[in-house]
């Protein structure tokens, strides 16, 4: 699946890709690379030192020493040489007309120095001049997990990806990257774009617009160059799918010179926000927010109403679950008379209480029948908008251990509520004193389309801030 | 006097910053409901003004140098009769010279009186990096204190003006609390909304202040007004 007549196709969906400059001991941009060849895609290097090339062809790997050698089409290309050979490097990817290259060679104009700058101009006039593609310099490239094109040795494969990921800085691409992966969710594409001097962050936000494999666009930025495209950009992708903006750098630089008293309240923050609000993007400020925020958008049913059923196994959970969610705005209100009249035919009001919150461990005791039972009626009760389930690992961790089975049937359990429910439902589960365990137990939910979340303050702030997609509330 | 000409003799004055009644005449030319203003350049024709008008009236400097016109004593409030509208002039005159003997004092506005109601702020200026922008807030010590305030790019779509006024911490003060009326929403609405076609036709503004503007169950009216023109 791709855009077909896209200028930037041919790289992010690529079939011949070439590693131009990598050297040993441990080949780096090769290896990340590997299973695109596993996958049947034409892997090969480019590397003109002879001490380099046995090594590169230990791995299995053909080399080149004219990319204007490989004999098919290289659609995308990964450049790491010295920035000094960078300009004769771009005059040959743009002689082999290749669809788009990286450059992770870096010591550009990220310096301030007079050698990276001119040398990134000298970059930016070849490659515009010749509308050639250029991700970055400076940057990890592009990470498309469906081909096996990686930029990093721990990042998965995968068909599955739904998230697009953008990113200003490298090193976030590859950390969201690997927590979507703990957390059960894969990326569609993703590009780690630097310095920019080419392709902008809208180049890479319209093509995942139209990318029939993005469901969900996610973004990294720092500053924004052309503020005017990049907002038309966001507009015309949030009309087509939920859009969550990470913004870094939050801290307002100096007022600026201004005679009304507006313009000195017009903090580069404050415009940031309104703007995100105004083209319906989900502003985030951190890895975190934007991780869970990405569980709501693929995992939970949308919905803009605020009316929460809040199920927690104890007393005190119950206090906190309910905390959490009226600090972000969320009531918790009264159920129905039926609701309440159908939960009292069973519910154990000893120790628990079935008002809402509900506080139901003494009563479900680890019952499938009487977990479904609870969370039919909550589904059925017209005054409820969406479901937050607690399950405690201070607990369950001990029995799951026991009886990993009935980890399975409560997956099971929770998974064919949500199949068969239009509301949104969220878990909670605080690794408490079992971090490593719940990590794992995690991915078992994570992996069935059960949004988990680590505490109740960022379930409560992932549901407010993406339950209803951005959209105007 | 039309705004283009308004801005040619500022221009040629060789100043980004527009008088209130320059400001004022423009905007209320455009729809935006500002209270009546009128320049005196004695106390005779001050008091003539007031007669006019109708009491009570607010009398302030016009100084293209004076920033802020009532920390050099150059604003004085509900003003009832033609003596008190007289003297009230002198006062701002000796007050302003003392204050600050540099300023060029071209006279002294005459102003209508806004009914009581909620100080609010609704504003308009120029982002370095996404161009012309629209603010609102509550006025007073929300925005000096708390900077409540919420931005949207302009001009406005539809909904955005709303959008602004329910995104301020301090939403509840307009559906009135201790017993006062809430205010009129939709008039605050129609002024950000007349605000920004005002800015989207004049892109020689480059910030504009309405501060503040007295929002009540009546409506919604600008008491001050400032304009400043992007370099030429």
């Amino acid at each position: 699946m791709s855009v077909p007549g896209h200028p930037l196709d041919r790289m992010f969906n690529p079939k011949t890709v070439a590693i131009i400059g990598d050297k040993g001991p441990n080949y780096m941009w090769l290896r990340n690379n590997q299973p695109f060849k596993d996958q049947g895609g034409n892997l090969y290097s480019v590397q003109i030192d002879e001490k380099e090339i046995p090594g590169i062809e230990e791995l299995g790997i053909e080399n080149f020493t004219a990319l204007t050698d490989i004999p098919e089409p290289v659609d995308y290309a990964v450049v790491a040489v010295p920035r000094h050979v960078s300009p004769y490097v771009m005059k040959d990817l743009i002689e082999a007309e290749v669809g788009g290259a990286a450059f992770f060679t870096s010591g550009f104009a990220e310096t301030g120095e007079e050698l990276g700058v001119s040398l990134q101009a000298q970059l930016t006039e070849m490659a515009r001049g010749a509308n050639f593609n250029v991700v970055g310099p400076n940057c990890m490239g592009l990470y498309l997990p469906r081909v096996g094109v990686r930029f990093n040795p721990d990042v998965p494969v995968a068909d599955d990806g739904r998230v697009g990921f953008v990113s200003q800085s490298g090193t976030h691409s590859i950390m969201f990257s690997l927590v979507m992966g703990a957390n059960g969710m894969h990326l569609s594409r993703c590009a780690s774009f630097g310095n920019a001097i080419v392709l902008d962050i809208s180049d890479y936000l319209e093509y995942l617009t139209e990318d029939p494999e993005t469901d969900v666009i996610a973004m990294y930025v720092e500053g924004v160059k052309d503020g005017p495209r990049f907002v038309k950009a966001l507009r015309e992708a949030t009309a087509h799918k939920p859009v969550v903006v990470w913004k870094g750098g939050q801290t307002d630089a100096g007022a600026r010179a201004t005679m009304s008293h507006t313009g000195s309240l017009a903090s580069p923050h404050a415009v940031w926000q309104g703007i995100m609000r105004q083209c319906g993007a989900i502003a985030t400020n951190s890895l975190d927010e934007t991780v869970d925020a990405m569980k709501v958008l693929l995992h939970a049913k949308p919905s803009s109403g605020k009316r929460m059923a809040l199920m927690a196994m104890t007393g005190g959970q119950s206090v906190s679950i309910t905390d959490a969610f009226v600090g972000e705005g969320f009531e918790v209100g009264r159920l129905t008379d039926q609701s309440y009249e159908e939960l009292s035919s069973f519910f154990n009001i000893i120790g628990g209480s079935y008002q809402n919150p509900l506080d139901m461990a003494g009563t479900v005791q680890g019952k499938r029948e009487v977990l479904e039972r609870i969370l039919g009626i909550l589904d059925a009760d017209e005054s409820v908008d969406a479901l937050v389930m607690e399950q405690s690992a201070m607990f369950g961790a001990r029995q799951w251990k026991d009886h990993p089975e009935r980890v399975e049937d409560l997956v099971d359990t929770l998974a064919g509520h949500i199949e068969r429910s239009a509301k949104p439902f969220l878990m909670v589960m605080h690794p408490a004193h079992e971090e490593a365990f719940v990590a794992e137990v995690r991915l078992k939910f994570a992996e069935r389309g059960i949004p988990v979340f680590a505490s109740f303050e960022r379930a409560a702030a992932a549901a407010a801030r993406a339950l209803a997609r951005g959209t105007r509330s | 006097m039309t705004f283009a000409e308004t801005v040619s003799s500022a221009r040629a004055e060789n100043r980004t910053l527009l008088s209130e009644v320059e400001a004022k005449a423009a905007l209320g030319d455009s729809g935006v409901p500002v209270t009546a203003t009128t320049l005196a350049q004695t106390r005779e024709e001050a008091a003539a003004q007031a007669e006019a008008m109708g009491y009570p009236v607010a009398l302030k400097v016009v100084s293209p140098n004076v920033a802020h016109k009532s920390d050099v004593g150059g604003v004085v409030l509900g003003l009832e009769s033609h003596n008190e509208v007289a003297e009230g002039y002198d006062e701002i005159i000796r007050s302003v010279q003392a204050a600050q003997p540099s300023a060029v004092i071209e006279g002294v506005s005459v102003q209508e009186m806004a009914s009581p109601g909620v100080e609010v702020i609704v504003g308009m200026t120029t982002d370095p990096q996404f161009g012309p922008v629209m603010m609102f807030g509550l006025g007073g010590i929300m925005v000096e204190v708390l900077g409540d305030v919420a931005f949207r790019l302009a001009p406005l779509d539809e909904g955005d003006a709303r959008d602004m006024i329910d995104e301020i911490q301090g939403r509840q003060v307009l559906d009135g609390v201790r017993g006062q009326p809430p205010v009129d929403i939709g008039a605050i609405e129609a002024m950000l909304n007349r605000v920004s076609e005002f800015a989207a036709a004049h892109p020689e503004v480059a910030e504009l202040d309405l501060n503040p503007v007295i929002a009540s169950p009546e409506g919604a009216i600008a008491v001050d007004a400032r304009i400043v023109l992007a370099e030429a």
